[in-house]
């Protein structure tokens, strides 16, 4: 087990060490592992909390550390199946409606998009769970729905602000229109795809707790324990997760924004 | 010599617009020139030049490469055999250089070996050293730099044909003319044929071994070599754009060794005082000019001043700013409006004496040109 581990990190770092020069590496490092720590730091506090704070039957119920884990877990993956399925969707779609061709559509496509975000979380979550089954399923059908937009405006603008004399250049050296989006435009627009990921990703960890009206499970469900219950520490503990969750997402996103994004920008 | 391009009634009407941006035009670009579309902005330069790679789809008209009609050609592989430098550059910011200049080759499928050496060569080729060039990106480059591997990705695939648009339009005046006189000395060595946009009328001149001037639709209304559209202009039109100065810029074309020197008295210094009166008395110039024992002229001496005593080494002025046979007539005469006798020295490679560039000199070098040019407008009967 440990030695699978060291192997693919060894043969990381030698990767890393030919790139960039080893000082700011190490800065690197430290920058990507503060933050994971920090987070760390704080689930311990609540892990303490949990263990030896005084709390009344009701609570120590609701505060169970498999019940968190849980929740943590199906919270993540609300989250990052709904974000995937997005990715998967709106990608594509952004990228069709920004071929030259389809210029006209992407008024239309970006209004639609608009009108479906303009609705309350809480609407459409409720709204998919009445026409879709309540509960998981239901859940990441609204939270796709929310997170479509910004990936697939982030996708169009992204493609939209390359330097149209790069891609006329490219052109007119003969390469194809496919050739032209794998080797040019797509490189050159992730950066703005993966921010848009990162806002919706982010997004998607607060609105997920909607889920809980929905029995979609997640750490809303346990704010929403302590809510009917009137326990305050319940709600602070999940909410704190939950804050945990959202700011680990963030960190964890910006760091592939970093990695992903093309050398030379 | 053969025609490269040919373009017959070659037509582009944009959607939405009443008058065509080309209006069927027709021009035949021979092989291995530089012909220059100039005109003002927006008379419709780009429109044609990206029909030729067909950019921008002609809506009639034929264009012709090599004989061949490539008007319905696959525009990809038609763009592969032709070089296309613009002005914004549009390097690949995310590749490197090496990467960018390769865009072609790559695209052909040649051998990396093959690659690797065509890289080392054009980086070469265009003054960039590779090893320390190759592995940079674009943004780290300047603006005279990008260009250079702008013409060196344009170049990679060894096209027959390449494509101009402004391509030093955004460069400082500096390293706009070290990268024009940079690759017109490529030029003499690749011999490519070119097509270059440009709406400035000098660039053209220095540029182009022939100009055609364009006016609104893409008009021809003048296509000729830059000396003969500057000694006799089509009409008023090509006059207005020409502008003030043509006759300057003639003598900025023509050089040295195409006019009749000046011969101003001279006198080896070793043969001392009296040599040079003679030397003096026998011409109507009021000054003479004193050779070493190589015949490399040393200094101007007036009259009066081989009246006054001391050595002949330190009598008059020194000569400075010589020329040679292939200075142009422009500098020759800035040099020579610039001297004390109203005359400057030209000497060849060894520094030895030829004659003398004065105002007579020039004046009769500007005579000659405007009636070379008007016996061969009236030889020529252009065929447009
Ligand atoms: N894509 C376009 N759509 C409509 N009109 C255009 C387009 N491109 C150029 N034009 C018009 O065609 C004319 C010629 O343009 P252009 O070829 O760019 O001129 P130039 O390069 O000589 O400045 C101009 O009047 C310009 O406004
Ligand atoms: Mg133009």
């Amino acid at each position: 087990m440990s030695l699978g581990l060291e192997d693919p990190y060894a043969r990381t770092d030698t990767v890393v060490t030919e790139q960039r020069p080893p000082g700011s590496r190490t800065a690197q490092w430290r920058r990507y592992l503060g933050v994971p720590a920090l987070l760390a730091l704080v689930c311990v506090g609540v892990v303490v909390f949990v263990a030896f704070a005084d709390l009344d039957d009701v609570e120590r119920r609701l505060l169970t550390f498999d019940g968190l884990r849980t929740a943590t877990l199906v919270h993540l993956e609300l989250v990052g199946l709904s974000t995937l399925l997005v990715i998967v969707l709106a990608v594509p779609l952004g990228i069709l409606v920004s071929r030259p061709w389809a210029r006209r559509l992407t008024p239309v496509v970006v209004g639609l998009g608009n009108i479906a975000q303009s609705v309350p979380s809480l609407g459409v979550i409720v709204l998919f769970a009445i026409l879709f089954a309540p509960g998981f399923g239901g859940a990441v059908v609204a939270l796709v729905v929310y997170a479509f937009l910004p990936i697939l405006r982030n996708t169009i603008v992204g493609l939209q602000q390359i330097d149209p004399f790069v891609v006329e250049s490219a052109r007119g050296m003969g390469m194809s229109s496919n050739r032209v989006l794998r080797e040019i435009e797509l490189p050159l627009a992730v950066p703005v795809i993966l921010a848009g990921v990162r806002t919706a990703a982010v997004i998607g960890v607060g609105t997920a707790t909607i889920g809980a009206l929905t029995n979609a499970g997640g750490l809303g469900s346990v704010v929403y324990g302590g809510i009917v219950q009137s326990r305050t520490p319940v709600i602070v503990v999940a909410s704190i997760l939950t804050a945990v969750l959202a700011l680990l997402v963030d960190h964890v996103l910006g760091v592939a924004e970093n990695v992903l994004r093309p050398r030379g920008l | 010599m053969p025609a490269m391009i040919e373009l017959e009634q070659l037509t582009k009407h944009y959607p939405g617009r009443s008058a065509p941006a080309v209006d069927s035009l027709d021009l035949t670009i021979a092989e291995g020139e530089i012909v220059i579309l100039v005109g003002p902005s927006g008379c419709g330069k780009t429109t044609t030049l990206k029909m030729i790679n067909r950019i921008i789809e002609p809506s009639s008209g034929i264009i012709r490469l090599q004989g061949e009609d490539v008007t319905r050609a696959n525009p990809d592989h038609l763009r592969r055999r032709i070089g296309y430098v613009i002005q914004q550059v549009g390097l690949f910011p995310h590749q490197t250089i090496g990467r960018n200049i390769t865009t072609v080759p790559r695209l052909l499928g040649w051998s990396q070996q093959r690659i690797d050496d065509r890289l080392d060569e054009l980086m070469h080729l265009v003054g960039m050293d590779p090893g320390t060039y190759r592995d940079r990106y674009p943004k780290e480059l300047s603006g005279g730099q990008r260009q250079r591997v702008g013409v060196a990705r344009a170049l990679a695939a060894d096209p027959p044909v390449m494509l101009m648009d402004e391509p030093f339009g955004a460069l400082d005046p500096i390293s706009r003319e070290r990268l024009q006189n940079e690759f017109l000395r490529l030029q003499e060595e690749i011999r490519k044929t070119i097509v270059f946009v440009t709406h400035d009328i000098d660039e053209a001149i220095t540029m182009g071994d022939r100009i055609a001037i364009l006016r609104e639709g893409s008009t021809v209304a003048q296509y000729d070599t830059p000396e003969t559209v500057l000694a006799a202009p089509a009409d008023d039109f090509v006059r207005e754009f020409i502008g003030s100065g043509a006759a300057l810029k003639r003598l900025g074309l023509a050089r040295v060794r195409d006019v009749e020197l000046g011969q101003w008295p001279t006198s080896p210094i070793g043969s001392g005082r009296e040599a040079a009166l003679r030397a003096l008395a026998s011409s109507e110039h009021g000054s003479v000019l004193l050779l070493d024992d190589r015949r490399r002229p040393l200094r101007w001496v007036r009259a009066d001043e081989l009246e006054q005593p001391g050595s002949l080494e330190r009598l008059g002025v020194e000569v400075r700013g010589t020329v040679e046979p292939t200075t142009t007539l422009a500098h020759a005469l800035d040099a020579m409006v610039g001297s004390r006798v109203g005359a400057v020295v030209v000497v060849d490679g060894s520094g030895a004496l030829l004659g003398t560039v004065d105002m007579r000199v020039i004046m009769a070098a500007v005579d000659t040109m405007r009636t070379d040019a008007h016996e061969q407008d009236r030889e020529e009967v252009p065929s447009r």
